[in-house]
């Protein structure tokens, strides 16, 4: 019997299509279908200015926005030749590891509720609540934070902001036991979680899948490690690894990645109370200058010869590896924007990962691989 | 440097069962009084009970009301500081802001001001960064349900009323670049029309006279006005009318040599 | 409030309208309005009146309860808008339900379709005539009353199916087959726990067993049958954390998926019927009822309606037992579920009727004195 789990179902946290072909309870055959969301997002970027490209990124992955803006900027840096400030360096780095934190907090309370479990789901909201409210104190907004700019980011950090911040680390990091509390040390959680979804290492690079699913296949692979970009070479973490490969295993990564966000937040946090300075490259090109996007008359600048260049990054975002590439032909507007999202990789690999399993096993699987539609489809 | 071992299975199936009651118990106790919510129609974020505060109820350790000074709310326009420049227009990239003509004023050269499509508009703020007065700028307020669709364009006399209220805004203003581009002239061009001098919002634009040179055996002058624009660098906002409204693609950006 | 119980109040009622109606008509209908029959009858009927509003208004505000304590236990504040701290926002939803339409898909058979929530929700309401909530509650003693009020509780996985099935939608067909399931499986550790209850009071007669708990109440020496029995209601309630037939996540709603307006109105009101009479039953078997332990002081106990306070009380307490374990629990899996209930449960529910057997052939326990004669 064919199932459709989707487009419109509790499972599927977005807008796509499970079709699963069971036997009894039992899983034979799954086939996702993506693209219910796809909303041309490289091809408008072909028409806008390198930086209201920002406003796009933002869009793509809605639970980890300042990651993907992270992603096309240092790719829109390379392919413009600009050097950010290092200030800027750190604030993007804290603001990929806060984002972390909401976003893996945002994946706990719908992985919670897909077992079955609405309690932790309100407490993560809430505590994703607080991290929220640190990215509206200095971005201005809690989703689409348009943040970033080419060679820099928008503002410096508002007064005050490192101690409350701190002051939310803390309150985060002493939550993170009760989560355990209510899933690790649950009994049922076990019975539900252990030995699931189990996809072994070969599998994973087979699929080219990345992120903590790879990671709890017990592959140390880590962008952050591997090839640091921003200030993730002068800060100190741990790579979460755990062996197992199954949902529980997936679990046990994305806490540890949490913890070791906390950590990495507060080595930013000295750094930016003792380094004031900067946080725009002040050597821009006129309509990159943050504030000035109109251009006049059309194709001047190829006029004046402005270097051409390719801008390549690869960054761990929340859910995985995300690659970007930006062609840059001199013109106000990117040549081609290219994305990589890790979530389509891994939701492509449900195919390994899904059969053999039950029904109810499906939302605590497809629940630990922390699906974003909105970067899937683009 | 490994994540924490994989805690083991309870062994004590009663032990697993008891240890999530706890803890949902625990939070019972703390949220009996005040649960952390925050009862948005009559309570708001924003309220002075919440400046400042630390620990106002179980699950808000901060004062969350001090994370509300830079929020990209509606704009509040300054019809009064307007130039007119359209840099917000040019700067908006989902085109949502149209430059209009603000009624009672001179019919022979109407003031022109933004009006914003908030249908359309993303709260980017790349609008208030854009402009050079700081008379468009983005405020807390963000309550605009409408039943109208009709409802949901604010005019400039609208947006004014915004910024009469005298919301807090957004205090962020950028620093415009070190190495702006300036405005240069393509002087064997340029024809003198006075178009660049007179659409000039900011009227940095002053037309000087040039001498009119005698004309050598054979030569035939061009035919223009023998005068020529200089732009005052430091007026400048750099918003580009004066390029856009060149007849002879004269104007064009630069670097000063 | 001893002689006057619920049945001879409003046969009084009955009697009084009828007279009074009877008063001002001719003679031969008078006659007829007055005689015994009719008085009966309307009686009858007015006692079900009263029955069918208190438990019903009770079911709702059992609904708000669990709305208000399920969100304080996950920090928030559950329904707050309407009326006083939210107590009339049920009635509101189910006004909201009721004024929508009710349509059917198209191929679902009509007949199962719409028979199915309709059967579900009167026999659940039934129950209501059934138990003892006070002395002088219930309008006879029905020596067999907790056997009937099992048979019709066991009545909703038949019910349940063939709404299930009828609708035409595999969601629906999966949640109704392993509603069915579920239900017959725990359906036998439930009837074994009741048998220990029964071993010790010696009646299948709800009032006799309330009765045989003045002295002492019978979870404790039956805790075994009342861990059984609980998670066995559990079950039957289809809550957390065996609320897997209508399991959202994978389920989409379970076997009630087609069904909207009053129809879905239907069954969630059942459920909660359902869960009512489970938490009454828990209360009736295990807590003592309306009793209430020698050392309370007789003042809390004496007034007007105590007995029938202390059992809502108890009743309230039971349900939001059940209430802090859907909020800290999660989901089991049906093959999970099946296990513990086939392997575990009747295991320990047989236990527990050895353990009764005991406790009945030593008669006494320390602390708590003696077991009063069986049939006694």
């Amino acid at each position: 019997m064919w199932i459709n789990m989707g487009p419109q179902h509790p499972m599927t946290h977005g807008l796509w299509n499970l079709r699963v072909r069971i036997e009894g309870e039992i899983i034979e055959e799954v086939d996702p279908e993506m693209g219910y969301l796809h909303r041309g997002i490289e091809k408008i970027s072909e028409d806008r200015h390198y930086n209201e490209v920002i406003t796009l990124m933002d869009r793509t992955c809605y639970v980890a926005g300042l990651a993907w803006e992270h992603l096309y900027i240092i790719a829109a840096e390379q392919a413009l030749h600009l050097e950010p400030p290092e200030r800027a360096q750190y604030i993007r780095t804290l603001s990929d590891e806060l984002q972390r934190i909401a976003s893996h907090l945002m994946w706990y309370a719908a992985f919670v509720q897909d077992i079955g479990l609405m309690t932790p789901f309100l407490y993560a909201m809430r505590d994703r609540d607080l991290v929220l409210d640190l990215f509206q104190s200095y971005t201005g907004a809690r989703m689409t934070y348009e943040y970033n700019r080419v060679g820099g980011v928008r503002n410096d950090l508002p007064t005050g902001f490192t101690d409350r911040t701190r002051k939310v680390m803390d309150w985060i990091y002493a939550r993170f036991v009760d989560y355990d509390h209510l899933c690790l040390d649950s009994d049922i959680f076990h019975r539900r979680c252990d030995g699931i979804g189990v996809l072994s290492a070969r599998d994973c690079v087979d699929w080219g899948v990345t992120g903590p699913m790879l990671r709890s296949a017990g592959v140390r692979r880590d962008l952050r490690k591997d090839r640091p970009y921003a200030a993730y070479d002068r800060v100190e973490f741990d790579v979460a690894v755990a062996d197992g490969a199954d949902v529980t295993a997936r679990y046990l990564v994305r806490m540890e990645e949490m913890r070791q966000a906390v950590r990495i937040v507060r080595q930013t946090l000295d750094w930016l109370d003792k380094n004031p300075g900067p946080v725009l490259a002040d050597r821009l090109p006129r309509w990159l200058g943050a504030p000035y996007a109109p251009v006049g008359r059309e194709g001047y600048l190829l006029k004046r010869n402005f270097p051409t260049g390719r801008g390549f990054s690869s960054v761990e975002e929340p859910h995985g590896e995300a690659q970007a590439y930006v062609v840059n032909t001199g013109g106000e507007h990117p040549y081609r924007v290219k994305f990589r999202s890790p979530v389509f990789a891994n939701i492509a690999a449900a195919q390994k990962y899904l059969p053999g399993y039950r029904v109810a096993d499906i939302p605590p699987i497809m629940g630990s691989v922390d699906i974003c539609v909105g970067e899937v489809d683009r | 440097m490994a994540a924490s071992a994989p805690k083991e299975n309870p062994t004590n199936p009663l032990s697993g069962v008891v240890r999530p009651l706890a803890t949902a118990a625990r939070q019972f106790t703390k949220s009996l009084i005040r649960p952390s919510t925050i009862v948005y129609p009559y309570e708001r974020l924003e309220d002075p009970k919440f400046r400042g505060k630390v620990a106002v109820a179980s699950g808000r350790p901060i004062g969350v009301g001090d994370v509300w000074d830079n929020y990209r709310g509606v704009h509040a326009l300054n019809i009064a500081t307007c130039i007119s420049c359209n840099l917000c227009a040019f700067s908006c990239p989902d085109i949502c802001i149209e430059m209009v003509s603000v009624a009672g004023d001179d019919p022979k050269h109407p003031k022109k001001c933004p009006q914003i499509d908030y249908g359309k508009c993303s709260y980017c703020g790349f609008c208030s960064d854009a402009c050079p007065e700081g008379c468009l700028t983005m405020t807390t307020r963000y309550e605009l349900a409408v039943t109208k669709r009709a409802e949901m364009v604010y005019s400039p006399e609208r947006l004014h009323e915004v910024f009469q209220r005298k919301l807090p805004m957004n205090p962020i203003r950028l620093e415009r670049p070190a190495n702006e581009d300036a405005i240069l002239l393509d002087a064997p061009l340029c024809i003198g029309c006075n178009a660049c001098a007179r659409d000039c919002p900011t009227k940095c634009i002053t037309m000087l006279d040039v001498p009119k040179p005698t004309a050598r055996p054979g030569e035939k002058l061009p035919r223009r006005i023998w005068k020529e624009p200089v732009v005052n660098d430091s007026d400048c906002v750099r918003c580009g009318t004066c390029i856009s409204v060149c007849p002879k693609e004269c104007l064009f950006w630069g670097t000063h040599k | 409030m001893t002689g006057a119980t619920l049945y001879s109040v409003s046969a009084a009622l009955s009697a009084l309208l009828l007279g009074a109606v009877a008063s001002i008509l001719p003679a031969p209908v008078s006659g007829w309005l007055t005689s015994a029959d009719v008085v009966t009858g309307l009686a009858v009927l007015i006692f079900s009146a009263i029955l069918l509003v208190a438990s019903m208004i009770n079911t709702i505000m059992l609904i708000w309860f669990e709305r208000k304590m399920l969100g304080r236990f996950m920090d928030r504040r559950g329904a707050m808008h309407v009326g006083y701290a939210g107590l009339l926002q049920n009635f509101a939803d189910g006004l909201k339900l009721f004024r929508k339409n009710t349509f059917r898909p198209q191929e679902a058979d009509s007949l199962g379709f719409y028979a199915g929530p309709t059967a579900y929700m009167v026999t659940s309401m039934i129950l209501f005539g059934v138990l003892p909530i006070s002395t002088g509650w219930s309008s006879g003693a029905l020596p067999l009353s907790l056997l009937l009020a099992l048979a019709i509780f066991s009545f909703a996985p038949l019910f349940i199916f063939v709404s299930a099935w009828s609708s035409n939608n595999k969601y629906s067909l999966i949640g109704g087959m392993r509603s069915a399931a579920q239900m017959i499986a725990y359906e036998v550790p439930i009837l074994l726990a009741v048998v220990a209850v029964v071993i010790v009071s010696g009646s299948f007669d709800l009032n006799v067993i309330v009765n045989e708990q003045q002295n002492y109440w019978f979870w404790f020496p039956l805790l075994l049958a009342l861990i059984v029995f609980v998670a066995g209601m559990l079950a039957e309630m289809e809550r957390i954390p065996f609320d897997l037939p209508e399991a959202e996540a994978e389920l989409v709603e379970g076997w009630n998926t087609e069904y909207g307006g009053m129809l879905f109105a239907f069954f969630m009101l059942a459920d909660y019927v359902r869960a009512l009479i489970g938490s009454i039953l828990v209360v009736l078997l295990f807590l003592g009822g309306w009793t209430m332990p020698s050392w309370v002081p007789a003042a809390a106990t004496s007034f007007p309606l105590a007995g029938i306070f202390w059992f809502m009380i108890k009743t309230y307490a039971v349900f939001g037992l059940f209430v802090w374990i859907r909020a800290s629990l999660p989901r089991v899996r049906t093959d999970q579920l099946l296990r513990v209930g086939w392997n575990r449960m009747i295991p320990l529910a047989l236990l527990s009727i050895v353990l009764a057997a005991v406790l009945v052939t030593v008669r006494c326990l320390p602390f708590l004195g003696c077991v009063p004669p069986v049939g006694g």
